[in-house]
């Protein structure tokens, strides 16, 4: 046994003698603050190379060179890049394809966001879950969901143009519902964008009423406004085709929390006799549109605080629409509820 | 509107009266190249000025609307911004770190309502193969098999009562009370009212 254990006991006394030396082998970088530092291997640089001589610097004119070059009329090229995106996107296949929208240079860089809004902030950290918990519909496992057929009707008959034709529209209408996927952690609605729209008919005469309309749009909410011209001649309402009437703002981003805020916490506490949104509002797809009157708009604290700039009577009432990720209406209801809006009457559906 | 700090820097004029632009002026308010002579009063040897009868003036435009108008026409959009490649490169690193961490914080937060998810796909599982005493069944008896969480397995209604009632979604629809969307700020304080508060 102890003949055995013989070579082992000889490697452990060899190693104990053999550790300086290891300690010696030690990469540099593990080295102790007391141990000598490694020669640093520094890398060839140009400025190794050696200055040129002082008679070369002396004679040396920036100003007559440049001149000379403007003689010869090819001058350096301009310091800055000089690059213009397309101002038209001309599809894939085009050579001129514009920069990403990231980039400072293109037409469609936004920038921001510059704040987070509470009401975000609320939505991710409360509203969510709670509409998450509330919406919740249990499958058990192995459930399997009924795959949707197709929805449209084919053209069904003996004629010979039925075949390889489109399929028919949807009934009563000209788009399809859109479906309901069941709810998940990932599809809990949310808020999509705001579209602000008036519609002034008195711009027709005088376009005061349109500019002054377009102004209170980009003063509540923060986005310069699109002009609309009538599509049609409407007797009835003195609409002339092709006339500027309606002013609409697309409020996207941030803006879109800061403006629902305002109108929540500001404008809609202060409307006297207000009843809510009424409960049959929405369009079956998850975007639901309420009005304003004049006097309401006003309450806005933007009008509000500069009221005496707008001609009082020009000042527009509004429709707000606010799309929602929501597939139904049922599901839009529940979120406004819960960022704060009120809805009267019975709900639809 | 007061803001004529900021319109001379816009627009430098030499008086300080804001005068609107010609294009936004209307025909009638420019100022004619003969103005009327007073001589035409009614009474010819009378040096008092007479006030005359009033001309036909065109439809006078408000000067807040003529301000709204200035405001409007002038688009203050600056042209879109060239980099260097220096700055440009700082731009890039900034704007792919704020992706990330974007990215990071819905990974998060898409990792915490999975969470929710799960806990709450369990319990609805477990109460499905629960009989009444509270001892689990084998998930061949439980109910709820098909898309109606209603329906009753081979045991009937001894088993999953529980999941039967948390599945009806009948009250659901715009059940969130108003005071749910209450803003969630600092203030008021909890206390309210501090009422050891004295004078000294």
């Amino acid at each position: 046994m102890a003949l055995r254990e013989l070579p082992l006991r000889t490697a452990a006394l060899t190693a104990r003698d053999v550790r300086p030396v290891l300690n010696a082998v030690r990469p540099h970088s593990l080295r102790n603050a007391s141990s000598a530092a490694a020669p640093a291997e520094v890398e060839p640089s140009s400025f190794e190379v050696p200055p040129p001589p002082p008679e070369a610097a002396q004679k040396f004119d920036p100003i007559a060179r440049s001149k000379a070059r403007q003689l010869k009329k090819n001058p350096l090229p301009p310091s800055r890049y000089q690059y213009r995106p397309p101002k038209y996107y001309r599809g894939p296949l085009h050579p001129h394809q514009p920069p990403p929208v990231s980039d400072p240079a293109s037409r469609l860089f936004q920038p921001g966001p510059f704040s987070l809004p509470r009401l975000e902030q609320t939505y991710q950290s409360t509203i969510a879950a709670d509409l998450l918990t509330l919406t919740y519909q249990h499958r058990p496992p192995g459930y399997r969901a009924p795959v949707v057929e197709q929805r449209l009707r084919e053209w069904t008959g003996e004629s010979p143009y039925f075949k390889n034709r489109p399929l028919r529209p949807p009934r009563g209408g000209s788009a399809l519902r859109l479906l309901t996927p069941h709810r998940d952690f990932r599809n809990i609605p949310e808020i999509k964008k705001v579209v602000v729209h008036t519609m002034v008919p008195e711009a027709q005469e005088d376009s005061a009423h349109l500019h002054v309309a377009g102004m209170v749009v980009q003063a509540m909410t923060n986005v310069r406004v699109v002009a609309h011209r009538a599509r049609s001649h409407v007797v009835q309402w003195g609409l002339k085709k092709d006339k500027y009437v309606a002013v609409t703002a697309d409020v996207e981003r941030e803006d879109t929390f800061h403006f629902l805020s305002k109108l929540i916490d500001v404008v809609l506490p202060k409307i006297k006799e207000w009843k809510g949104v009424a409960g049959t509002s929405g369009d079956g797809s998850g975007n639901i549109s309420f009005g304003l009157t004049a006097d309401q708009v006003a309450m806005f604290p933007e009008i509000e605080v500069n009221y005496d700039s707008y001609p009082p009577k020009m000042i527009p009432g509004c429709h707000i629409t606010i799309h929602t990720s929501a597939t139904n209406d049922q599901d839009a209801y529940l979120l406004l509820q819960s960022i704060g809006i009120p809805f009267y009457g019975k709900l639809k559906g | 509107m007061n803001s004529s700090i900021w319109r001379t820097a816009l627009r430098p004029l030499q008086n300080s009266q804001f005068r609107a632009p010609a294009a936004l002026r209307h025909p009638t308010q420019t100022p004619s190249a003969t103005p009327a002579t007073p001589s035409t009063s009614a009474s010819p040897f009378s040096t008092t000025a007479t006030l005359q009868k009033r001309k036909k003036q065109g439809p006078t435009i408000d000067p807040r609307v003529t301000n709204i108008r200035y405001h409007l026409s002038h688009p203050l959009t600056p042209r879109p911004l060239h980099f260097s490649r220096t700055r440009y490169l700082r731009h890039w690193t900034i704007h792919r770190a704020w992706m990330l961490f974007l990215r990071k914080r819905r990974w998060a937060e898409e990792r915490d309502l999975e969470r929710q998810y799960q806990a709450m796909r369990a319990a609805c599982e477990h109460l499905r193969c629960m009989d009444e005493n509270g001892m689990e069944v084998p998930k061949s008896e439980a109910g709820g098999q098909g898309p109606d969480p209603g329906t009753l397995g081979p045991r009937g209604k001894e088993v999953g009562r529980l999941y039967r009632n948390a599945m009806i979604k009948r009250g659901v629809a715009g059940s969130v009370p108003v005071e749910y969307a209450r803003a969630q700020v600092d203030f008021p304080s909890r206390d309210g009212w501090n009422h050891e508060w004295t004078r000294n």
